[in-house]
């Protein structure tokens, strides 16, 4: 008996082992995972002089500034996501059809670009003033009541173009919510606005937290609007330790402390989905019921769901779409061509190797689920919580030593550099957007029924054919979405590619953000517009997605 | 030789307190077309994916053709076990063609001699014509054949069916259960099929495992199961039982009813035992000797028989039912019944 029982374990342990895909899984997590073990294990070094200076100086400034960023940013998206999600999923009101996707298109403007449009529209020589004063005789300086470019400007900014994660999560939560639910509670005699705070509110926590978290991280992710609105944030201050101060050590140790924002955000969420856990009124379910709404209630509605698409998308891509046309003579030249192309090439090979990886790690899980292969791909998607800037530190610092050391090992005379180059950068893209093309890639394949793999091994073929012959065939619509998102976050990344950029070399989002930064708002219209378009391809794609389900 | 072996094997999942499979022995020689049978969640299922080579077993050892497949520090890869399984949903490839989906394992084969192979095969199963079909293009059956065509092509040492009928409405199953069975039996091939219904198994297999909390109960011939249960489980996934508390003695069985004769040889020394008699294994006659006598106090019309249920007044006082399955024309307005059972169909079984 104890024969029959330990030689099998015995075996299993040495499958685990000596299988391929686990081992290569494994190397992959790890490698996904050094930045941040290289950031966290720099916490307890001596920082120096120079960190000394920042962390009695400077640090406690971040930390503030940071926190009210958060805190302003997460009201707003809460009030505009919550809103517009609740009208739009339980009323009809005059144009409620085009604003249950129009309100989704904010998403396709980063912070940054939405930044310094406006700062541009508001600024004293801009267009819209000019007309103001010119044709009508006001001065709309009067009317402003304070500096955009300032704290509150920078929290209504972010907010304008992060609370679609709100709207969305929570209105898909809303809309698969079965109608009788909010039907008992009317039929219990409460008022429309009492049954929203009473039922629905509470009910769709979990939903509106996950969504607000979201935001929070692209906030911490923040450098661009930021740094353009004077906003010292964690994520500025990484940026003046690496190229103010030339101390990476410094970088490091902001970095880890900007991750324990982050932690704390993910522990806070789990813990709160943990707490709250609803069951689906089973049985009876059936959707939700719109209601046709009149009068001052159909108003407030339409304004509601209005302001966010003016302010946050409408207003400034006819700002950005003007201006480019007055430029683009100059700004577009074969400079501006190379620069596309980079851009493309980039994000195209990016999203190539997320994509490979990701396929990877998803059929690695699926054929050998235990839990250390499930642990592995945890770490592997890890990324997605990193700001983009803890990630290029990350990796930078690491770098630095293997081209010291490669100086040292080659001799002085050649400068073998791997700092500044593609491979720094594709391995950054990697690390950050592994997520966004696992999270598609896998939710594909768990759409494939399991038995056909194994029907294809039990026919003689191995796992390696039955991933080329049967799960990548079937997977060409969750494999061109992945692609596609990690193309888009790789076009508009900006952080990360500002510090682990090869010298002298542009993208989209680096000129537009450097035009915006010298003052130079028009000339930086064509590339960000060029940006915007692309990111709206999903949104629109999306939109057909959702106009099926409905029919 | 034997084609499948299993030897004491088990499996216990990861995080789970209770072995899913435990101690199974099981033994299938060539042409052989076994049953695994139980309720869902027995266990049948992981033996089923155990032998496909999709799960390993803690314990114990499988052979295939007497070559150790899992088992004593080894464990060969599905793909290199040469066995074939129908899945309950069938597991067409739906990027694929029927034809494209028969050849998907003759790929060591010629391009010739894979073709020629797929071609006997969609002769047999009855699928010519439907070769440039995609599986979303076919009705139940058709997919069931399909996946079973699929499975065959390649020779396969064993074909393993995952409850093949449960897919199929029971107008249709009757047809299926006989052409599958014709078509395992023309080719000579070896099969395994895992079920809950026991009319799959009585129409189908030659011998079946009674499976229950990952425990073979008992494995033998359908008949042999049905009229000599080995204890009061297997007694009554068959079909309606009488259980009878009986002790064996000179006169015969004694029982609350009164004293039973067996044609069977019981040895006084047996003491207390457990009968189980089916409700067809009596005889309706008050001229027969030893009759019992009850009263009638159910009646209901089946079809090709009556079912009874008879209250007997027992010698402790006390009254117990037992139920008889009699010939629809038997007249039993008298509302008494007298019955006999069967003197070589008495079973005795475990207690359990």
């Amino acid at each position: 008996m104890l024969k029959y029982l330990s030689t099998p374990y015995r075996a299993i342990s040495n499958r685990q082992l000596s299988n391929p895909w686990i081992g290569w899984a494994f190397f992959v997590a790890l490698l996904i995972a050094l930045p941040l073990i290289i950031v966290f294990s720099n916490i307890f070094m001596d920082g120096g002089t120079t960190w000394q200076h920042i962390l009695k100086n400077l640090l406690p400034g971040y930390a503030i500034n940071t926190l009210i960023l958060m805190a302003g940013v997460a009201l707003l998206t809460f009030i505009i996501g919550v809103s517009t999600a609740w009208f739009t999923s339980t009323y009809h009101f005059p144009g409620s059809r085009f604003f249950t996707w129009a309100l989704i298109l904010p998403i396709a403007l980063p912070a940054y670009i939405s930044g310094f449009t406006w700062a541009g529209i508001l600024d004293y020589a801009s267009p819209v003033y000019v007309f103001f004063r010119n044709y009508l005789g006001v001065d709309m300086g009067q009317f402003l009541f304070f500096n955009i470019l300032s704290i509150p400007g920078a929290i209504i900014i972010l907010s304008l173009s992060l609370y679609p994660y709100v709207y969305l999560i929570t209105r898909a939560w809303f809309s698969r919510q079965s109608s009788n639910l909010f039907e008992v509670a009317a039929s219990l005699g409460k008022k429309p606005g009492a049954i929203f705070f009473g039922v629905a509110l509470p009910m769709a926590r979990p939903a509106i937290v996950a969504g607000i978290s979201l935001a929070l991280m692209e906030v911490l992710n923040d450098y661009g609007l930021a740094r353009h609105f004077g906003v010292d944030t964690f994520t500025t201050g990484i940026f003046t330790a690496w190229f103010s101060f030339s101390h990476p050590q410094s970088g490091l140790k902001l970095s880890a402390y900007l991750m324990i924002f982050v932690l704390a955000l993910i522990l806070m969420e789990r813990f709160q989905r943990r707490q709250m856990r609803y069951d689906m009124v089973g049985n009876h379910y059936r959707p939700l019921e719109k209601k046709k709404l009149k009068g001052f209630m159909a108003a407030m509605a339409f304004t509601a769901s209005v302001i966010p698409f003016l302010l946050g998308f409408l207003i400034p891509v006819i700002m950005l779409v003007y201006w480019s046309i007055k430029t683009a003579p100059q700004v577009v030249d074969y400079r501006f061509w190379e620069l596309l192309g980079n851009s493309f090439m980039l994000a195209g090979l990016a999203s190539l190797i997320v994509l490979g990886v990701a396929l990877f790690i998803a059929f690695t899980v699926r054929s050998f689920p235990s839990p250390f292969v499930r642990i592995l791909s945890r770490i592997a998607t890890l990324g997605y919580a990193l700001p983009g800037a803890v990630v290029a530190i990350g990796i930078l610092v690491p770098f630095l030593w293997l081209d010291a050391y490669l100086l040292q090992w080659s001799g002085t005379g050649m400068r073998l550099a791997l700092t500044g180059t593609w491979l720094a950068l594709l391995y950054a893209y990697l690390v950050r957007f592994m997520a966004v093309g696992y999270n598609s890639v896998d939710s594909g394949m768990e759409r494939i029924s399991k038995s056909l793999d194994e029907a294809s091994r039990s026919l003689g073929h191995s796992n390696m054919t039955t991933l080329f012959k049967i799960n990548i065939p079937l997977l060409s619509g969750a494999m061109v979405s992945a692609a596609l998102l990690v193309f888009i976050d790789v076009l508009k990344e900006l952080p990360l590619t500002l510090i682990l950029r090869p010298f002298n070399f542009d993208t989209l989002a680096i000129r537009a953000f450097e035009f915006a930064s010298d003052e130079r708002v028009a000339e930086a219209a064509p590339a960000a517009l060029i940006i915007i378009i692309t990111g709206m391809l999903p949104v629109l794609l999306l939109h057909k997605i959702l106009g099926k389900d409905n029919k | 030789m034997s084609i499948l072996e299993l030897k004491n094997t088990g499996k216990k999942f990861a995080g789970s307190q209770e072995w899913a499979v435990k101690g199974f022995d099981l033994t299938i020689e060539k042409g052989e077309i076994v049953g695994l049978l139980g309720e869902s969640g027995c266990g049948k299922t992981t033996l089923l994916r155990m032998i496909a080579g999709f799960e390993t077993p803690t314990q114990g050892t499988i052979l295939i053709n007497g070559q150790v497949v899992a088992g004593q520090g080894v464990f060969i890869e599905p793909q290199n076990r040469l066995v074939g399984i129908v899945f309950q949903d069938y597991a067409l490839f739906p990027h694929k063609t029927v034809w494209e989906n028969i050849t998907f394992g003759l790929f060591k084969l010629t391009r010739h001699q894979a073709s020629v192979k797929a071609r006997g095969i969609l002769e047999l199963t009855g699928l010519q014509g439907l070769e440039e079909r995609y599986p979303h293009q076919l009705s139940g059956g058709q997919k069931q054949r399909v996946a079973l065509a699929r499975a065959m092509a390649p020779e396969p040492n064993i074909i393993l069916f995952d409850e093949p009928f449960s897919n199929i409405d029971s107008m249709r199953k009757h047809q299926m259960r006989d052409h599958i069975q014709n078509i395992i039996q023309e080719t000579g091939a070896t099969a395994v099929f895992v079920t809950h219904d026991t009319k799959d198994v009585m129409a189908m297999a030659d011998k079946v495992s009674v499976i229950r909390k990952g425990k073979a109960l008992q494995t033998d011939t359908p008949p042999n199961l049905y009229n000599f249960p080995a204890n009061t489980y297997v007694a009554d996934f068959f079909g309606k039982t009488n259980l009878i508390k009986a002790k064996v003695s000179e006169q015969g069985l004694e029982t609350p009813l009164g004293i039973m004769q067996s044609n069977q040889n019981l040895p006084a020394s047996m003491g207390e035992v457990l009968l189980s008699i089916r409700p067809e294994e009596f005889k309706i006659s008050e001229h027969e000797p030893n009759c019992f006598c009850g009263n009638i106090v159910k009646e209901r019309f089946l079809g090709e028989y009556k079912e009874l249920t008879c209250k007997i007044e027992t010698n402790t006082g006390d009254d117990t039912e037992i139920v008889i399955y009699a010939a629809p024309h038997i007249d039993c307005s008298s509302q008494k019944c007298y019955f006999r059972p069967n003197q070589d169909k008495i079973n005795i079984i475990n207690r359990d």
